[in-house]
């Protein structure tokens, strides 16, 4: 059977698509269907001489098998060292495979391909800053979901969550309508503690433009409060925009590039109608990475850049503490010991290493911050990197994964980790009720408001 | 005085004892009762996976689930569906406050039943690990009263015939008073008003002297008279106290002495704090501990 039901190279366009793809609980048969998917082998070698430029090719030749690659990845440290998890050989044995071949692989060999894809890699990009020749295999391993989703080869989560973008321009089914009201909704729950507090919407030529991930909409709207509580203290003339507010994408984890470029592309329109200054993203890695680092190529912009100057939550947060905008009371600062989760997708592939250790220092009584192992540039993924925390095949190999984390906690003492992006808070989350290692952790934007020292026109009467 | 109830259970022994009161109040004041459950806490990153409730298992969500969970909740409250309550089931999956506050500003409810904790066991899937609980939570940010259930004592509800009212004189009590007024009035039944006196704070090797008590509570009452009584035209059966003492543990043994059907209160506690058992504000004290339903208005 070449094309199954839910299994096929068919992306996800419409609702009731998603629906049914969501009714085929687990994707029980859509791993079914993918073992008979047939291979468009000519498809797939086109689109690696379209793609697949000089950079990837020659990272793929000129690798020396030195293996320096191997102790900089926690997948092969957590896995006892197991050659089939040093870095190069994932990427030679399988996207070099597949040029080697020139497309004529076997259903066997994708489904290899996308087990070492999605359970193997997240995309964390570390073992490139330990490649004597700067060969980045996680941008391989990018470009490798590229090829495996066109064949249908994708886990079933991720081709659901790249059909939520392009049904919704959201990761989840959250419509436009919903986005505003669950503003709005917040806003009505906090207003008489923060008078005055505020969703401006769609306002044209704010300061800022601020953006979100669904999950918080969806199921942590407090996080949308905290927000607008945050830009109000700080008198920030800011807005959301009623369309491209989904700053996340789920496609990229997916390698539907196409779906990629739409959701990018709606953040860009809004820019573009409402002209903010500047564009905040909430506390996110891979939203910051897809919509800021990587989405302006996907959109095709020459200057690389997005409409507006668009920095990460820590950035505008580390701004507003220096600038004065937000005070700390210096009574209320943490104080037990505290470390700090580095995202992989704004400090190691974006240079953003300072931003949250300057927030530290307004909010943690010096002394009680402890710096993990590695850290900066060179921390580890949380564990949950790449879409790994949301794929249920691959979970055994997730909760694995978690322990290189989980140690990296343990050594540092720590009983608070402050974890500025979703993925980490949630691989971080998952890593305690899996080990119970007696550890709370938290975004940065609830504990900087429990420790605001709040002007007084701004509070409540009492 | 109640139009739309809305009934937050776990489908479970513990809410039982909350179930009684929300069907006996459905019936008594002919309000509509949506029985509302969450059937699980969302997991898992991204993916649509939740954890169950009561089985604890991971499970995705589909109609066909829905509709299962939604067939049990009719069968462990069959006894108690009757033709004479208009009601209907909602299961949803979410984080329990959020979705219960969703569900009471989508249908406009006038109160929400909360059933009583449910333990270490589930609330651990509840809550998955957030701080703070479910009715801290739900009490913060209700717009209408929220009335819990905790003890089997407090069960019990045949007509309420006195309720006490217990202030700190804020805001939010300002509003726990209309509500109180309101409610005395429509029933036509007793309200005694009632300010604890916290002496508890008092720095250790201080004992306040008893004249400044005294002193205190006279004030108390002063305040008490003028800034109630003028806007109880009506109620004819009204009294007013002032204890000294830890305020939860007065609060309580004033209802007993009143033979309160109801203790109203403004939950204006603003923090959701970490540890509930260990801290807890006056309210949950008195809500853990009171022989009585107690109704928490914050707005």
């Amino acid at each position: 059977m070449p094309e199954g039901i839910f299994c096929n190279k068919k992306p996800i366009e419409t609702e009731e698509a998603l629906t049914a793809l969501l009714g085929d609980t687990s994707g029980k048969n859509y791993y079914k269907e993918m073992t008979d998917l047939d291979i468009d082998s000519d498809l797939l070698w086109k689109t690696i001489q379209n793609t697949c430029k000089s950079r990837m090719r020659t990272w793929l030749e000129i690798c020396a098998h030195c293996g320096m690659c191997a102790e900089s990845c926690f997948l092969y440290l957590v896995n006892d060292r197991d050659p089939r998890q040093v870095p190069a050989y994932k990427i030679q044995s399988t996207l070099g495979e597949i040029i080697k071949k020139k497309g004529k692989v076997s259903n066997e060999f994708m489904h290899m391909a996308m087990e070492t894809a999605w359970s193997k890699c997240t995309c964390c990009n570390r073992c490139a800053t330990y490649c004597p020749h700067g060969i980045d295999m996680g941008v391989m391993f990018g470009y490798l979901r590229g090829l495996l989703y066109q064949q249908g080869f994708v886990p079933w989560e991720l081709k659901i969550g790249a059909g939520m973008h392009r049904v919704y321009r959201a990761q989840m089914d959250v419509t436009n309508e919903d986005f505003v009201e669950t503003f709005e909704w917040m806003v009505e729950e906090y207003e008489e503690d923060y008078p005055g507090l505020k969703v401006p919407v769609d306002v044209e030529d704010a300061d800022i433009m601020y953006t979100v991930n669904a999950r918080e909409v969806k199921h942590y709207p407090e996080d949308l409060a905290e927000a607008a509580i945050l830009f109000h203290i700080a008198g920030e003339n800011w807005t959301v925009p009623s369309q491209g507010w989904e700053q996340t994408s789920l496609c990229m984890f997916a390698g539907d590039w196409a779906a990629c470029k739409m959701q990018v592309e709606s953040v860009y329109e809004a820019m573009e109608l409402i002209r903010p200054k500047r564009m905040v993203g909430t506390e996110c890695g891979h939203a910051h990475r897809a919509t800021v680092v990587e989405g302006p190529y996907w959109a095709g912009r020459q200057n690389g850049k997005p409409p507006a100057e668009s920095i990460h939550y820590v950035e505008w947060l580390a701004e507003a503490l220096r600038e004065g905008k937000l005070k700390i009371d210096p009574a209320k600062r943490i104080k037990e010991p505290v470390t700090l989760q580095d995202s992989c997708n704004y400090v190691r592939n974006h240079g953003m290493r300072n931003a949250a250790r300057e927030i530290l220092s307004y909010i943690v009584e010096p002394g009680y911050f402890i710096e993990m192992g590695s850290n900066k540039e060179n921390n580890y993924c949380c564990g949950g990197g790449g879409g790994f925390n949301g794929i249920g095949l691959y979970r055994p190999q997730r909760n694995k994964a978690l322990i290189t984390k989980r140690d990296q906690i343990l050594d540092t003492g720590a009983t608070l980790v402050i974890a500025p992006c979703h993925n980490c808070w949630d691989a971080i989350r998952d890593l305690e009720e899996e080990y119970e290692i007696g550890i709370k952790w938290s975004f940065l934007k609830p504990l900087v408001i429990s420790m605001l020292d709040i002007p007084d026109h701004l509070k409540p009467e009492e | 005085m109640f139009k739309k109830i809305l009934f937050a259970t776990s489908a479970t022994k513990v809410s039982d004892h909350a179930a009684r009161v929300a069907f006996n109040m459905a019936e008594r004041y002919n309000a509509s009762l949506d029985l509302f459950h969450v059937l699980g806490v969302p997991t898992r990153g991204y993916s649509q996976e939740v954890m169950d409730v009561k089985t604890r298992e991971k499970v995705e969500v589909n109609d066909e689930y829905i509709s299962w969970i939604d067939e049990e909740l009719k069968t462990y409250y069959t006894d108690q569906l009757s033709d004479a309550i208009q009601s209907n089931i909602t299961v949803a999956v979410g984080v329990p406050h959020r979705e219960i506050l969703r569900q009471a500003r989508k249908t406009n409810a006038d109160l929400i039943v909360l059933g009583g904790n449910t333990g270490d066991e589930e609330d651990a899937v509840y809550k998955h690990s957030m701080a703070g609980s479910t009715l801290q939570r739900v009490a913060r940010g209700a717009m209408c009263p929220v009335l819990v259930v905790n003890r089997p004592a407090a069960s019990f509800w045949g007509g309420v015939s006195s309720i006490v009212f217990g202030t700190d004189f804020s805001k939010a009590s300002d509003k726990a008073f209309d509500f109180a007024c309101n409610f005395a009035s429509t029933m036509g039944c007793e309200i005694n008003l009632f300010h604890a006196l916290d002496i508890s704070t008092t720095p250790v090797g201080r004992a306040m002297p008893q004249d400044e008590i005294e002193q205190k509570i006279r004030e108390s009452l002063r305040k008490m008279r003028s800034r109630y009584v003028s806007k109880m035209e009506g109620i004819h059966a009204y009294s007013m106290d002032v204890w000294e003492g830890i305020p939860y543990v007065e609060i309580v043994k004033y209802s007993r002495e009143k033979h309160a059907d109801l203790i109203i209160m403004a939950h204006h506690s603003r923090k959701i704090e970490a540890d509930v058992s260990q801290i807890g504000s006056n309210m949950e004290q008195v809500i853990v501990r009171a022989g009585c339903p107690v109704i928490s208005v914050n707005r």
